[in-house]
C-alpha cells in the first residue's frame, strides 16, 4: 500500500511585486517538484495596483486577491486560513521580494516533519551574511523587544520564512494586521504551548529587496503596536 | 515635587504623540500641512505643561482657586472625566470588535472568490 504523501502549501503574501513574483514562484516550483511532497503555491495578492496577481497565476500559483490592502499580517492570515480549510498538512510562508532561497523553504519543511514541531522560524540572524548593519540592528532590536514583552527568545522574530504544522494551522490566530504580527504570532504560539524552534537560513538582498524592505521608522511603529497590544491584553 | 510628578506623568504622552506624528509624516501617511498643525498643537501643549507651575503659582497668589468645599464645578468635572474614561474604553472595544469582523469577512470573501 502506498504511503500518503504530505501536502504542503507555500503561502506568498505579496503587494505590488510584479517585478519579481514570477521568478520567486518558478524558484519554489523547481525545488518542490524534485521533493517527495505534494505541494501548491498560494499567492495572496494584498490589494496590489500592478500585475502581481495575473503574473502569479501565469506562473502556476493559486491566487487569492484581497480587495483592500490590509497588511502583511492580514495577508498571511488569509493564506494560512486557506491552507487550513483546504486540508494541507504543512504550510510555509515566505517573502515575495526574493529575499528567501526556495531551498531554505524545503529545508524548513523537512525539519518541521522530522522534529515534529508546530512552528519553525527561518532565522537570518544566526549567520548575518549579506545583511546590512542597519538591518541587523533593527531586527535584533525587534527580537529584543519581543523577548522583553512576551518572553520569547528568538534570534529573528521578524523573519517571514516560517513553517507551520497542521496543529498550528488549526489553532494559531493573531489580532494585528501589519508587520507586528510576526512577534504576536510567536506570542500566541507560546500561549498555546506549541513547540517552536528555528533554523538558519540565508538572506538574499538585492537592490530590489533592499528598496522594498521595511525601514527603521516602521520598526518604531511595530514596537508601539506590540506595546499597546501587550498593555491592552492585561485589561482584557 | 508634585510639579515634577505632573510633568513626568504627562511628558511621555506628549513625546509619544510627537514621535507618532513624525513617523506618520516620514511614512507619507500625513500631509505637510497636517504635520505642521499637529506639531504646533503638541508643542503648545508641551509649553503649557512645562509652564504650569508658574501659572499655578500666579493663580494661587491671586486667589483664583479659592474654594472652601467641593464646588459644583468639581463634581461635574470629576463626573465628566469618569464618563470619558468609561466611554473611551467602550469605544476602543467596539472598534476592535469591528476591525476583527471586517478582517475575518474580508479574508473569507477573498478565499471564496478565489475558489470560483
Amino acid at each position: 500500500m502506498s504511503k500518503k504523501r504530505i501536502k504542503v502549501c507555500i503561502v506568498i503574501p505579496s503587494y505590488n511585486e510584479e517585478a519579481v513574483i514570477g521568478d520567486v514562484i518558478d524558484g519554489v516550483m523547481n525545488i518542490f517538484k524534485k521533493s517527495a511532497y505534494d505541494f501548491d503555491i498560494v499567492c495572496i495578492d494584498d490589494g496590489s495596483r500592478d500585475k502581481t496577481a495575473s503574473i502569479a497565476q501565469k506562473h502556476g500559483a493559486i491566487v487569492i486577491r484581497h480587495i483592500l490592502n490590509i497588511g502583511a499580517g492580514g495577508a498571511t492570515a488569509t493564506g494560512l486560513s486557506y491552507a487550513q480549510q483546504s486540508g494541507y498538512d504543512v504550510a510555509a510562508t515566505m517573502d515575495a521580494d526574493g529575499q528567501h532561497a526556495p531551498e531554505d523553504v524545503l529545508k524548513g519543511v523537512k525539519i518541521l516533519i522530522k522534529d515534529d514541531a508546530d512552528l519553525i522560524i527561518g532565522s537570518r540572524l544566526i549567520t548575518t551574511e549579506g545583511m546590512s548593519r542597519v538591518k541587523i540592528i533593527g531586527n535584533k532590536g525587534l527580537s529584543f523587544v519581543t523577548y522583553i514583552l512576551f518572553g520569547i527568545n528568538s534570534t529573528d522574530s521578524q523573519s517571514g520564512l516560517r513553517i507551520f504544522s497542521r496543529k498550528a494551522l488549526v489553532s494559531l490566530r493573531w489580532k494585528t494586521s501589519g508587520y507586528e504580527f510576526c512577534s504576536e504570532m510567536l506570542w500566541r504560539a507560546k500561549q498555546q504551548k506549541m513547540k517552536i524552534s528555528e533554523y538558519s537560513i540565508q538572506a538574499i538582498y538585492t537592490e530590489y529587496s533592499k528598496a522594498k524592505g521595511q525601514n527603521n521608522w516602521n520598526g518604531i511603529n511595530i514596537v508601539k503596536s506590540l506595546l499597546r497590544r501587550r498593555v491592552e491584553e492585561m485589561f482584557e | 515635587m508634585r510639579y515634577i510628578i505632573l510633568v513626568l506623568l504627562n511628558l511621555p504622552v506628549i513625546l509619544l504623540a510627537l514621535v507618532n506624528i513624525v513617523i506618520q509624516y516620514k511614512m507619507k501617511k500625513m500631509s505637510a500641512r497636517r504635520f505642521q498643525h499637529q506639531i504646533i498643537l503638541w508643542i503648545v501643549t508641551l509649553i503649557v505643561l512645562v509652564s504650569s507651575f508658574p501659572i499655578y503659582n500666579y493663580a494661587i497668589g491671586n486667589s483664583l482657586f479659592d474654594s472652601s468645599e467641593l464646588s459644583l464645578f468639581d463634581i461635574a468635572q470629576t463626573t465628566v472625566i469618569i464618563y470619558m474614561v468609561y466611554s473611551f474604553n467602550n469605544q476602543r472595544r467596539r472598534i476592535e470588535q469591528n476591525e476583527k469582523m471586517i478582517r475575518d469577512l474580508h479574508q473569507e470573501i477573498s478565499i471564496r472568490l478565489a475558489g470560483k
